[in-house]
């Protein structure tokens, strides 16, 4: 036992953590029964936001992956002056408050000319999907941007120079060599950016309230109606969350 | 007209540099460049491939293609550590240039390619798990399928078990031979030079320090540095008496007479105190003050 009190010292002080991670989201899972759950899934306003969140989550995660990678692959790629300064400015919105980043997005996409120039297209960000899904993406980008980059980091840069030899152009070595090989970091931080953008409440409440996403119907029941009105909502947020946790399990 | 000619040839990689590299190599030649680690050999056959951006002049057949993409260069690369694709199988690492570029006889020459190298049974397996061996076989016909102009070698034995290092030297000068390729190889062992190259450039610190036939430049260096660096020892200045020349002049320690003996029968004598005597494997070492 002597050898391994270090051990069973860390395995202590792990527990704890571990503990207070699960006990909150096994509580809640344990704490409704599934017949309260599956009704609460058939409310109408309860179904159509949960799909609402996944769906404008989902259309976030795509719309990153098409700006995200490129973006991904420059940093891992290329040595270039203010490469560190651009890594952090896709580093900062994670840290900054989610409030604030919505009065940041309200302030940019709201009003203003970038906000006419969008409206000329007929894109609005107040009260519209399009406001739930930047709002999303501001917050959430940076973990598939991150992911993407630590995995093109990964291929060896040899591949791509042996592959350009061979007869293949950049953009024919990006999608059969650097793409394929990197996948696995790639879906990972999709995975990560559609899991973060379903939870995602502080930017959005402030652009759309209406039409409501899961997080923010969880907010609106709990302040109109209390704690035992919400609850099987967030039980079935947090389900699916996990469910969200496990694909990305099996896709390593 | 040389097959294919760098003429000052300048690149910067970070803080790297080379300076001036010229040298020719000529259609069917097996060329080696020789060099420490770090001397600048694979920015060379990557410069060679366009793999870098260069100043001075790639020349091919007396056309320029110093500015050409490298998918335009049809040159052939095998790394040292391989660089085979992990997503793909040996079978589509081998086939791979077919995908981009039309290949004369692709079938004939993929299975003369696969028996040539007794690649038959890794044909559908996964890269991982390969030896080194294999892998170094199936790089060298992935290159060679895509028809290559000039196969660029980039110390080919290095990660290769020692033992299997003659027979591998041997595989290339064979293959060399039977394809009809001209082959730019580099590397920091005087062995796989001697056994293999034609002609020979040393490269020192980013420089062509000589370039000539390997026998020529094994045995006769132009200079002090290239004399250390090929290994020679007891390397002296000398002069003619009446002229006005320096040269240098070594003495192979084989060729030295150790004996207790106060008049041996040699041109030249020196006394000297043993100081020790060093048993190394198949020979000895004495150090004599």
């Amino acid at each position: 036992m002597k050898r391994y009190w270090f051990t069973t010292f860390l395995v202590f002080l792990g527990a704890i953590m571990l503990l207070f991670l699960t006990l909150p989201l096994f509580k809640m899972m344990i704490g409704n029964d599934p017949a309260t759950l599956l009704k609460t899934l058939k409310e109408a306003d309860v179904s159509s936001s949960i799909w609402l969140t996944m769906k404008v989550s989902l259309f976030a995660t795509l719309f990153a992956l098409v700006t995200g990678l490129p973006l991904a692959y420059l940093i891992a790629r290329h040595e270039f002056i203010g490469r560190s300064f651009l890594e952090t400015l896709v580093d900062i919105p994670i840290m900054i408050p989610h409030t604030a980043a919505g009065i940041a997005l309200l302030v940019a996409f709201g009003h203003g000319s970038l906000g006419s120039f969008f409206d000329l297209f007929g894109i609005k960000f107040i009260g519209t999907e399009a406001g739930i899904m930047i709002a999303m993406m501001f917050l959430s980008a940076t973990f598939l941007i991150n992911g993407a980059k630590e995995g093109f980091k990964k291929v060896d840069v040899k591949l791509e120079k042996v592959a350009r030899t061979l007869g293949a152009s950049p953009l024919k070595v990006f999608l059969a060599i650097s793409l394929p090989n990197a996948k696995k970091d790639i879906v990972n931080g999709c995975l990560m950016m559609w899991g973060r953008g379903l939870g995602e409440f502080g930017a959005v409440v402030i652009l759309v309230y209406h039409p409501m996403t899961a997080p923010v119907l969880i907010y609106d029941r709990f302040t109109s109606f209390g704690l035992s009105y919400s609850a099987p909502v967030a039980a079935v947020m947090i389900i699916l969350s996990i469910m969200v946790f496990f694909n990305r399990e099996v896709c390593q | 007209m040389s097959f294919f000619s760098l003429q000052a040839l300048t690149c910067d990689v970070g803080a790297f540099h080379l300076h001036d590299i010229s040298f020719d190599v000529g259609e069917g030649e097996y060329f080696v460049i020789l060099g420490h680690s770090g001397a600048g050999k694979t920015v060379i056959l990557e410069s060679i491939a366009g793999l870098h951006g260069v100043g001075g002049k790639l020349l091919f057949n007396g056309v320029d293609i110093t500015n050409m993409a490298p998918e335009e260069r049809s040159v052939g690369f095998v790394y040292q550590d391989f660089a085979l694709f992990p997503n793909l199988s040996v079978r589509e690492n081998i086939r791979f240039a077919g995908r981009y570029k039309f290949i004369e006889d692709a079938d004939s020459l993929f299975n003369d390619l696969v028996d040539f190298l007794g690649l038959e049974k890794l044909l559908d397996r996964r890269i991982d798990n390969l030896s080194g061996g294999e892998k170094q076989r199936i790089a060298i016909a992935r290159a060679l399928f895509s028809r290559p102009k000039i196969l660029l070698l980039d110390e080919p034995l290095s990660a290769i078990d020692p033992t299997f290092r003659n027979a591998i030297m041997k595989f290339l000068k064979e293959m060399h031979r039977r394809y009809h390729l001209t082959t730019l190889h580099v590397t920091h062992n005087f062995r796989e030079a001697s056994y293999l190259a034609d002609r020979i450039a040393i490269v020192m610190d980013g420089k062509v320090q000589q370039v000539g036939c390997a026998n020529e430049v094994l045995s006769h260096p132009s200079s002090l540095k290239v004399a250390e660096f090929l290994g020679f020892k007891n390397i002296f200045s000398s002069s003619l008496l009446g002229e006005d020349s320096a040269q240098l002049f070594s003495i192979d320690p084989n060729a030295i007479l150790v004996s207790k003996e106060n008049n041996p029968k040699c041109d030249y004598c020196f006394e000297g105190k043993l100081d020790e005597c060093m048993g190394i494997v198949d020979h000895l070492n004495f150090l004599l003050r």
